[in-house]
């Protein structure tokens, strides 16, 4: 099988307190703040090395991964962290955040897909930072091609994939037939929650997260192929569809109020809070 | 090397992820409990590949051991950039896992380093199939026993430990302290002189490969102790334990333990620059955070000039600090190694300013500095021990003087 993975970097969540907002609020101040992979994209690589392998024996390849991401030079620390993690090769669409749309990234997808002839195209549910959560779906609707998104659970089938979505009340299951387009949600990095049609009956993953590259494989991702191409020569001309035009940070906290008893807590609860 | 590289910070941020996952959430029971480092350790050894990449370093030792044994080997003293990159693969760990817990890198360093390699340097090629190869990959545990109670820094002038020549072997006698894994280790290298009814100060001193379990062996409960909570240390007592000829490390009387004890000293004191490294850069984060957060007087306390030199004297510390962490890898890639005076050098720079930093840290946080809620006490106990073991800082004083003396 081979599998296309997109991967965006965003700003480290666990910064968040870092953004900045110039007093203009037209964008966000980036200078200072760390770069990582977008957690949902990184399980959507997790699940694709555990669509090309056994689990028992992770070095033999079943298939090949592909990491895509678009950004600058910059991102090509991540493109090569995914390559330590265990995608085969990677290819860099040269751009900035800037200059993209959810619209103009499916595009560009579209034409690498057309390009790689993927079995699948896996990716987060959507990104931490914009969390727009369009990407998958404009891809799916671009391609013409089956879609199944917030995937909890996956199942490789003859031609296919079985796929258990997280719903309100329970799970609905469903069968998309290859080419697809498949976006994923935090439980499908569970030790069981993905299954090859090599993965041995009752094998379990001994860990819930995305695996840890091994030191050999970091010092050696530099040797793995990693492509760049330019916007332009996939989307041509294309320009921006949608513009962010506001950026506020949420309103400081107001200091709270003391109360002197319980009397007083539930009145305020009732009367300021309207709470109860 | 003037700064870290991509692969470097890759393998930093990777090991950064596990310490948070793994060792920050069982802080309490690794340094306050009882529960040993090893599964941690043996957890972190499989999941960056540490584990086979310890196994190929052994089987190439062993190559190499074979090449120098028949003189066809050619490499010593060549520049081996990939010699530079296993140095650099070495020590971010030691960096990383130091930030949060020294001790665990002290169990980490007697097992795989001190006794493996004591074990790899010393012992024949059966031996080192027998103990060393299990002790690289963890799957076993060492323990290196020199010092004893009368005997610390003059360690080999007053041994007491003893081995006596029997029908099929030797005899060991002996109480050995401050045994870091002695609780717990599977295999003890346990250094004693040959009595041959000669004068003390002309017996030969060897080494011998002891196991777990052995008739006569004992080793006791973990030590409470001031810092490095999660790296076990004990005592061990010897009486009238037998061992036979194949436990003698070499298996020749004639090579003293006390040729070549030199290596074993330096790579000690070289480990000790990680450590510190790791310690001085975790305080100095922690000290900038609580600096710009901490409000006294209706400021941050960063604001203040005599807070602002405790952190400027941090940063000096860490760049020192990191600059000899590159000198030693680029040492390792040009095929060098420090001499005994500059790791003795080395080692007391570290040592010292390791334990300056942490308790300016402790300083710094004021009374919260104070209680083990917040983790600069920890490492101001920790750090404190690097300029007592692996000689202790008047110990690497004189030896640099004697160097410059002549
Ligand atoms: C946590 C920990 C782990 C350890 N792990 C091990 C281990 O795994 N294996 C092992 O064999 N040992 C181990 N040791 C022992 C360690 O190597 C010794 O503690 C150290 O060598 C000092 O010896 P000592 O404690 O007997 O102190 P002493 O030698 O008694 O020294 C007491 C003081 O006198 C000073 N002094 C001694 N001689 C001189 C001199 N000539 N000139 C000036 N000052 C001098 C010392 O510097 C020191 O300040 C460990 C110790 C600790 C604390
Ligand atoms: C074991 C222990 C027992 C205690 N017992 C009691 C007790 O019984 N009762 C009680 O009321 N308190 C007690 N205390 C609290 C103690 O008095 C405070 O910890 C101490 O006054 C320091 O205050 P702080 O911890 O808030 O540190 P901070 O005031 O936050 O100081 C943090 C750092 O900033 C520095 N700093 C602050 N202001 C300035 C400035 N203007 N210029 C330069 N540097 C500055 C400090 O010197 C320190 O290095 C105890 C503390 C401890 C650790």
């Amino acid at each position: 099988m081979k599998i296309l993975v997109a991967l965006k970097r965003v700003a480290d969540p666990a910064n968040h307190n870092k953004v900045k907002i110039p007093a203009a609020g037209d964008k966000i101040d980036t200078a200072g703040l760390e770069w990582q992979i977008n957690p949902f994209d990184l399980y959507a690589l997790e699940t694709a090395l555990r669509l090309t392998e056994d689990g028992k024996a992770p070095k033999t390849r079943l298939g090949e991964v592909v990491a895509v991401t678009l950004g600058p030079a910059e991102t090509e620390t991540n493109l090569r962290s995914a390559l330590a993690t265990g995608a085969d090769r990677a290819i860099r669409v040269d751009t900035t955040d800037d200059a993209l749309d959810g619209r103009l990234v499916a595009a560009a997808l579209q034409k690498l897909v057309e390009e790689e002839k993927p079995d699948l195209v896996l990716m987060g549910k959507q990104v931490v930072d914009g969390e727009n959560n369009y990407v998958g779906q404009a891809l799916a609707e671009l391609l013409d091609w089956p879609m199944a998104t917030f995937a909890a659970t996956i199942k490789e089938e003859a031609g296919g994939l079985l796929v258990g979505r997280e719903v309100d009340g329970g799970v609905s299951t469903l069968r998309v037939k290859f080419p697809a387009v498949v976006t994923v949600d935090l439980r499908i990095v569970a030790p069981d929650s993905v299954r090859s049609s090599k993965t041995a009956e009752g094998f379990k993953y001994p860990y819930e997260e995305v695996r840890f590259a091994p030191l050999p494989a970091i010092m050696q991702a530099k040797k793995k192929p990693l492509a760049v191409k330019k916007l332009a020569d996939l989307v041509g001309g294309a320009t921006l569809s949608s513009k962010y035009v506001k950026f506020e940070a949420p309103p400081a906290r107001k200091a709270g109020v003391k109360v002197k008893d319980v009397q007083e807590l539930v009145q305020k609860l009732a009367t300021e809070a309207k709470a109860i | 090397m003037i700064e870290w590289g991509e692969q470097h910070l890759a393998i930093r941020d990777a090991f950064r992820r596990f310490v948070d996952a793994e060792i920050k959430p069982r802080r309490e029971e690794l340094e306050h409990g009882d529960t040993p480092p090893y599964e941690v350790l043996r957890k972190m050894f499989v999941t960056f590949g540490l584990r086979d990449m310890s196994l190929m370093r052994y089987e190439a030792d062993l190559a190499k051991a074979d090449k120098a044994a028949d003189g066809s080997d050619e490499k010593v003293g060549k520049a081996n950039p990939m010699a530079g990159e296993m140095a650099a693969m070495q020590m971010i760990p030691i960096i990383e896992l130091s930030r949060h817990s020294p001790g665990m890198v002290t169990a980490l360093g007697v097992s795989a380093g001190l006794t493996a390699g004591t074990i790899m340097s010393r012992g024949t090629r059966a031996q080192k199939e027998r103990w060393a190869k299990d002790l690289l990959t963890l799957d076993t545990i060492g323990a290196w026993a020199i010092t004893e109670p009368g005997s610390g820094s003059d360690a080999f002038g007053q041994m007491k430990a003893s081995a006596r020549r029997v029908e099929g072997g030797y005899v060991l006698n002996g109480n050995k302290t401050f045994i870091t894994n002695g609780p717990w280790a599977d295999t003890i290298v346990f250094i004693c002189k040959l009595d041959e009814g000669n004068d003390p100060k002309d017996r030969k001193v060897l080494s011998f490969v002891l196991e777990k379990g052995m008739k006569g062996l004992d080793q006791t409960k973990p030590f409470r102790k001031m810092g490095m909570h999660s790296s076990p240390t004990g005592e061990l007592f010897l009486s009238d334990v037998f061992v036979e000829k194949d436990r003698l490390l070499g298996e020749t009387e004639e090579v003293s333990y006390r040729t070549g004890a030199k290596d074993t000293f330096k790579s000690e004191r070289t480990g000790v620059v990680a450590m510190a490294l790791g310690i001085v850069q975790q305080c100095l984060d922690l000290s900038v955070e609580y600096a710009k957060t901490r409000v006294q007087f209706g400021r941050p306390i960063g604001d203040f000039q005599l807070i602002q030199l405790k952190l400027a004297k941090m940063e000096v510390a860490r760049m020192n600090i990191q600059n000899l962490v590159f000198r030693i890898i680029e040492l390792a890639g040009a095929g060098k190694a420090m001499t005994l005076a500059e790791a003795s050098a080395c080692k007391l720079y570290c040592a010292q300013t390791a334990t300056e930093v942490a308790l300016e840290a402790v300083q710094l946080f004021g009374g919260n500095g104070y209680t083990a809620e917040y983790p600069v006490e920890q490492l101001a106990r920790d750090a404190k021990v690097l300029q007592i073991y692996g000689g202790t800082d008047e110990i690497q004083i004189s030896q640099i003087a004697r160097s410059l003396l002549g």
